[in-house]
């Protein structure tokens, strides 16, 4: 299967990467993608990725299994040893001691590196998963992303991928751990049959209280963790509203909530606590039940003759040693139902397809004027909300229009379109005549600047944030696009300037800041066509008109659509376009629109008086 | 999480992870689906808890002014540590009789003697044995559940009650994150250790006695060559592997945390990667985050690559040396076969102990730094706090002065200056100015989130520091501009004011605020929850709520702290003809950007720069032609609607 992955890749040339707190890696991509076919079990879905690292898995099966093997020799050598050596007096100590070194060192490093193999195939395909899953979110349409909370990726992306990528690399060593418990109890076999029988006895009622017991612990720790977050939250709310609390003198009742959620959690922690008390001394103790087995049944064979008593020692050893893998049997069977749960969790992610992609065939858009047409376009979202009926808009080369309308009336729609975020439902986009969806999506983008209504800037700094979209720009171009959107002047009084770091999503910034952070960011690609979704809402007036000051020198070249409320912003545009319920219901310059059209004049009074709050 | 914790256990993960899920189609959030039937099953069983009723003073009692240690924390439960330690003794020694038993046997049972008596008699004691460290064990987990579950439900309720005694100063946006982490993690840590820490390392520890003087009692030499050789050998490879792999996991764990912040800003600024065409550069960036984070995992899984099967090692070269130096021993007859046995069956139990016991000592140290920082947080005294002889302020006319006051929040840097100002008993007074001259200040002062620098501030003539807390916020009502709002239904976040709302108030109030259409369209009314404070509303419609919230609390005095900033046209007519209700018959003090709802007020005073710079009737104000007629100026000519006529108009 060739890996589009790859593919996707391959068109962006090289470019060195700007890696978020520094951190810098080796590590190549993953090589393959899960199986596409969801006919499959899950497990064989997720087989390619571990497939791609087979050498180190095999080595890692392979030389645990050896490693195993010589552990399970040492107990039936100590039992001869001590048979041989003290009793028949026919071996030599020395030989015995110099036996046991030789194969508890080859045990031990053959451990080592099986080990060392297996948790590094582990972690690769955990970073496998984890960059598959990132890059498929990369592509996904925004169809997608209004479907689902980005809180809850991240949360699967997080958890799940460690379920999935637990179990696929522990099941085969938990597996191996058990195929030398057959071959532990070959050699007891081999000693006395009947013995090993009689202390295999436990082994089953171990493997069955195991899973027992992980069974009815997982909802309880799962309710446990639910109710301090409870608690969390409470918590987290008299912090953040204080004041509230406070000014109503509400301190009692809300201790009193605090005392309810934090018995509630009392509760659960005493029921964890019976439950583990119910079964966890049974898995501590049963393997003791055993010991005393072997050596009730162990002595009478001995006194008949048929065994020798150093060999109830092997038993025992044999006995401590299979406890283990009989445990995580038990585990296993946990671990193999929650993989399972999460693997389905994620391949709903990667199962998800991208709606809009380049159609085959694509071609770039090159040198553009700037014409834009809307031809009839309709568009739902996928909620059913029918949002622009039949628009209908042809906007000339080098012509700044202004879009003008209530919240919802679909403003922010035509921005959306005009990049290919949405594809219409009917009609069509056409750039310079092109159907826009016959072009690649880089190109259009590429040629099509907005800047959006929120303005989100990244945790990294403010250079790297304006240059995100080219990230080669020169200093001397970061700043004079920082200049045209009046953000120079704020910048180099920051402490560190333009390599100052914005905090966490950028609140740091004043939202007035980081708007015009937004505008530079836009500026620097300097596409054909520019488009201001309400991008200077919250930035004072006279800041703003400073702003358009400079931008109206770089307006004149090009196409520009500005989203707004404020007349000081419309004043801008040479044309303005009322919209409406989906349609454009007037067209012409502001005066004209002011004179004749009254629910202009009543939009625009509205912004102003919510402007001046 | 869930809501409505108290209602009953069932109710606990309703609402919103499950709706959301199945409008995302994903199944997502809290308990996993597939372990929720046995969880709804478990919670079944959960009584009905009798609901709490801790009484709050704003002074600590005795008894909560005493230092918190971990004695005195366990002191508490007296019963309940003492059967807990009783227990723990038992358990080391049942536990490590069975290989002595085992020896006894061979010794007089097979090797010389041949006797089945003797083998089934210490067949049946292990056997006996066993079962009774089983039921002792799970004594001492229920005793160890309980003793901890109370004595954390003690500290969590004490802690919190000292976040509600602290001043408003205390909760600044820095010390939000380590305030949630006194409640979290430090508490949790403490629970850790009074579980398993404790009782683990009384438990391992005695184990590791009781067999050192089993193998001495055995054999003196070789029991001095497994102590002093393997012991040490274990217990230092053990420390470096504690280091190593805790190294290892805290760089992980700053790793992963890159790993997810780049993932999360990815995904929230989606719209901004494809618009800028970043999609492959991020990918290949994400690549190295994850790529340094599976690093850090290697390094972990080195450590444990090396400890897992060495420790392997240590033992089987372990039971060479004692087939050594042991085996010499027998043959020159100074030691019995058995009793070598013994020590081959003894040799394993010390790994586990040691292995556990320094994995304990992290825990023992979490919890004793956790110890610090609570009391830390706890021996904090509140800044604005109550005198040891303060009065209930009685029920109040509503008359506030400022005498004299002064203020700053940092020292040397005052916000206000030497303000005094008398509002009497009914009248509204609008406080105007530019942002950060002090307005919201004043009324912070008014209701004793802090306390004047200099000066005096009263109401009805009482020096507000001389009254309690309770009864002078009680009378004052405070409508802060950002609405906050708790997780909850709307009928609880309307009621928190006061308890015992009826219902018929709750749905006046919904009207007087014009929320009544808000109510009807949601689909459980007024018992909708209100997620994530309160984000399924508009700004707007939350400053509502607040509203509504404060006009049933009843107070005396009502402060409104730009309160109607986030409404739009429609409600704020609403809210105005609301306020006339509200201001009824109550002294209020309005701060408001919107001269709309200034205008409103009988007076008017204009702060700036820490002063009063003007004050009068809004008539008055603007027919003087000063600051606030300029403002008011500005104002109309942006276009905002003249409020003396629109009223005239109603």
């Amino acid at each position: 299967m060739s890996s589009p992955v790859s593919d996707r890749l391959a068109r962006d040339g090289g470019g060195e990467a700007n890696p978020l707190g520094g951190v810098k890696s080796k590590y190549p991509g993953p090589r393959r993608e899960i199986s596409r076919d969801q006919t499959l079990t899950w497990w064989r879905r997720v087989l390619p990725v571990i497939a791609s690292h087979r050498v180190t898995f095999i080595t890692a099966i392979v030389l645990s299994f050896v490693s195993l093997i010589f552990q399970v020799f040492v107990p039936n050598m100590l039992a001869n040893d001590i048979n041989n050596t003290f009793i028949k007096h026919v071996n030599s100590l020395h030989g015995d001691v110099i036996s046991i070194v030789v194969v508890g060192v080859l045990a031990g490093v053959t451990g080592i590196i099986s080990r060392q193999y297996l948790f590094y195939t582990a972690y690769n395909v955990e970073a496998d998963l984890r960059s598959l899953i990132y890059e498929h979110l990369t592509w996904l349409s925004f169809s997608f992303y209004d479907r689902v909370q980005s809180g809850q990726l991240i949360s699967r992306a997080n958890s799940d991928i460690r379920s999935v990528q637990m179990y696929s690399i522990f099941a085969p060593l938990i597996i191996v751990q058990c195929c030398i418990g057959v071959v532990a109890f070959g050699f007891m076999l081999s000693i006395n049959w009947a013995l090993a029988l009689i202390s295999m006895i436990v082994m089953p009622i171990l493997y069955v209280v195991g899973i027992k017991m992980r069974r009815v612990m997982f909802p309880i720790s799962w309710i446990t963790q639910a109710r301090l977050a409870e608690v969390a939250t409470i918590v987290d709310e008299n912090v953040n509203g204080v004041r509230v609390v406070k000014s109503f003198a509400q301190e009692e009742a809300e201790i009193n909530r605090l005392a309810d959620a934090a018995e509630g959690v009392a509760w659960s922690y005493i029921k964890d606590a019976n439950i583990r008390a119910v079964w966890s001394p049974w898995v501590q103790n049963l393997p003791q039940l055993g010991l005393a087995l072997v050596l009730l049944c162990g002595g009478w064979m001995v006194l008949h003759g048929d065994l020798q008593y150093p060999e109830i020692l092997a038993f025992s050893l044999y006995l401590l040693m299979l406890q283990a893998p009989f445990m995580m049997l038990g585990q296993l069977v946990m671990m193999g139902q929650r993989a399972k749960a999460s693997a389905a969790r994620i391949f709903e992610i990667l199962d998800e397809r991208p709606e809009i992609v380049d159609r085959p065939g694509a071609y770039d858009l090159l040198d553009i004027n700037g014409r834009v047409d809307l031809n009839h376009v309709t568009f739902t979202y996928d909620n059913g909300a029918e949002i622009l009926k039949d628009f209908d808009v042809h906007i000339r080369p080098g012509e700044t229009v202004a879009l003008v309308g209530r919240t919802g009336s679909g403003k922010s729609t035509v921005a959306r379109l005009m990049t290919r975020f949405y594809d219409v439902s009917s009609g069509n986009v056409e750039i310079d005549g092109h159907d826009i969806r016959d072009v690649t999506l880089t190109s259009l983008r590429e040629n099509v600047g907005v800047v959006l209504d929120e303005p989100f800037l990244f945790s990294i700094s403010i250079r790297d944030n304006i240059a995100y979209g080219r990230p080669d720009a020169s200093l001397e171009e970061i700043q004079a696009a920082a200049r045209a959107a009046n953000a120079d002047e704020f910048i180099v009084r920051l402490p560190e300037s333009y390599d100052t770091v914005i905090g966490e999503r950028g609140y740091t910034l004043s939202g007035g800041q980081r708007q015009r952070i937004a505008i530079a960011r836009t500026l620097l690609l300097n596409p054909p066509i520019l488009i201001l979704d309400d991008a200077t809402s919250a930035i004072d007036v006279h800041v703003e008109s400073g702003i358009y000051e400079a931008l109206r020198g770089l307006l004149t070249q090009r196409t520009t659509i500005v989203i707004a409320h404020r007349i000081s912003t419309i004043a801008l545009a040479s044309r303005v376009l009322l919209i409406d319920e989906g349609r454009v219901i007037a067209d012409g310059t502001h005066e004209d629109l002011l004179a004749n059209v009254p629910l202009y004049s009543e939009i625009l009074a509205q912004a102003t008086n919510e402007e001046s709050a | 999480m869930g809501m409505g914790f108290g209602g009953g256990g069932g109710g606990m993960f309703g609402g919103s992870a499950a709706s959301t899920a199945s409008r995302a189609g994903l199944p997502f959030g809290g308990i996993p689906e597939e372990l929720m039937d046995e969880a709804t099953k478990l919670l079944a069983t959960e009584p009905e808890h009798p609901k709490s009723d801790v009484h709050f003073t704003q002074l600590p009692s005795a008894k909560e002014h005493e230092r918190l240690t971990l004695p005195r924390l366990l002191a508490v439960y007296p019963k309940w540590v003492v059967a807990g330690s009783f227990l723990v003794i038992i358990i080391s020694l049942t536990l490590q009789a069975g290989p002595l038993l085992t020896e006894y046997a061979i010794q007089h049972g097979m090797e010389r003697h041949r006797d089945l008596l003797v083998i089934v008699v210490c067949a049946l004691l292990y056997l006996v044995l066993a079962l009774i460290s089983v039921y002792f064990q799970r004594e001492q987990v229920d005793v160890t559940g309980k003793l901890s579950s109370r004595v954390m439900h003690d500290l969590r309720i004490r802690v919190f009650t000292q976040f509600q005694r602290l001043s408003l100063d205390f909760f600044t946006e820095e010390k939000a994150g380590v305030l949630m982490s006194r409640m979290t993690s430090d508490i949790e840590n403490l629970q850790q250790l009074i579980q398993d820490g404790i009782s683990q390392f009384a438990l391992q520890g005695l184990t590791m006695i009781v067999i050192t003087v089993i193998l001495f009692v055995t054999n003196v030499e070789l029991a001095a060559w497994t102590v002093l050789v393997i012991v040490p050998l274990l217990l230092v490879f053990s420390v470096w592997y504690h280091h190593a792999s805790e190294k290892g996991y805290l760089l992980a764990r700053d790793r992963i945390a890159i790993v997810l912040a780049d993932l999360s800003e990815s995904l929230y600024g989606i719209r901004v990667v494809t618009a800028n065409n970043r999609q492959r550069r991020n990918i290949r960036n994400h690549r190295h985050v994850v790529g340094a984070y599976r690093d850090a995992n290697a390094y972990t899984g080195r450590v444990n690559a090396i400890y897992g099967p060495s420790t392997l090692m240590i033992g089987i070269l372990g039971q060479a040396m004692l087939l050594g130096i042991g085996g010499h021993m027998v043959l020159s007859h100074q030691l019995n076969p058995a009793a070598l046995i013994v020590f081959f069956l003894y040799l394993n139990r010390f790994f586990a102990p040691i292995q556990l016991l320094v994995q304990q000592y992290t825990t023992l140290q979490q919890g004793r730094s956790s110890i610090i920082r609570l009391r830390e947080l706890l021996e904090t005294t509140p800044t604005v706090d109550e005198l040891p002889d303060a009065d209930v302020l009685p029920t109040i006319e509503g008359r506030i002065t400022f005498e004299d006051v002064s203020f700053g929040y940092l020292p040397g840097e005052l916000v206000l200056e030497h303000v005094n100002l008398e509002i009497a008993p009914g009248e509204s007074v609008a406080f105007v100015g530019p942002t950060g001259a002090g307005k919201s200040t004043m009324a912070k002062l008014a209701n004793r989130f802090y306390d004047p620098t200099s000066g005096r501030v009263l109401v009805d003539g009482i020096d507000v520091k001389t009254v309690t807390l309770r009864s002078l916020r009680s009378q004052l009502g405070v409508v802060p501009q950002e609405a906050f709002l708790f997780a909850g239904s709307i009928r609880t976040n309307l009621s928190f004011g006061r308890l015992g709302t009826t219902d018929q108030e709750i749905e006046e109030a919904v009207d007087v605020v014009g929320l009544r259409d808000l109510v009807e369209r949601l689909p459980d009314g007024l018992d909708t929850p209100v997620h994530e404070r309160g984000q399924t509303l508009s700004a707007g419609e939350r400053q509502q709520l607040a509203l509504a919230r404060a006009f049933l609390a009843r107070p005396r005095v009502l402060i409104l702290d730009e309160a109607t900033s986030s409404l739009d046209l429609q409600s704020e007519t609403v809210i105005e003809r609301a306020l006339d209700r509200l201001l009824e018959g109550r002294s209020a003090i309005l701060i408001a950007h919107r001269l709309t709802t200034a205008q409103r007020a009988d007076r008017i005073v204009v702060i700036d720069q820490g002063g009063i710079v003007e004050m009068g009737t809004p008539e008055e104000l603007i027919a003087a032609g000063g600051a606030y007629a300029i403002m008011y100026e500005a104002w109309l000519a942006s276009g905002g609607r003249d409020a003396t006529r629109t009223a005239s108009a109603d």
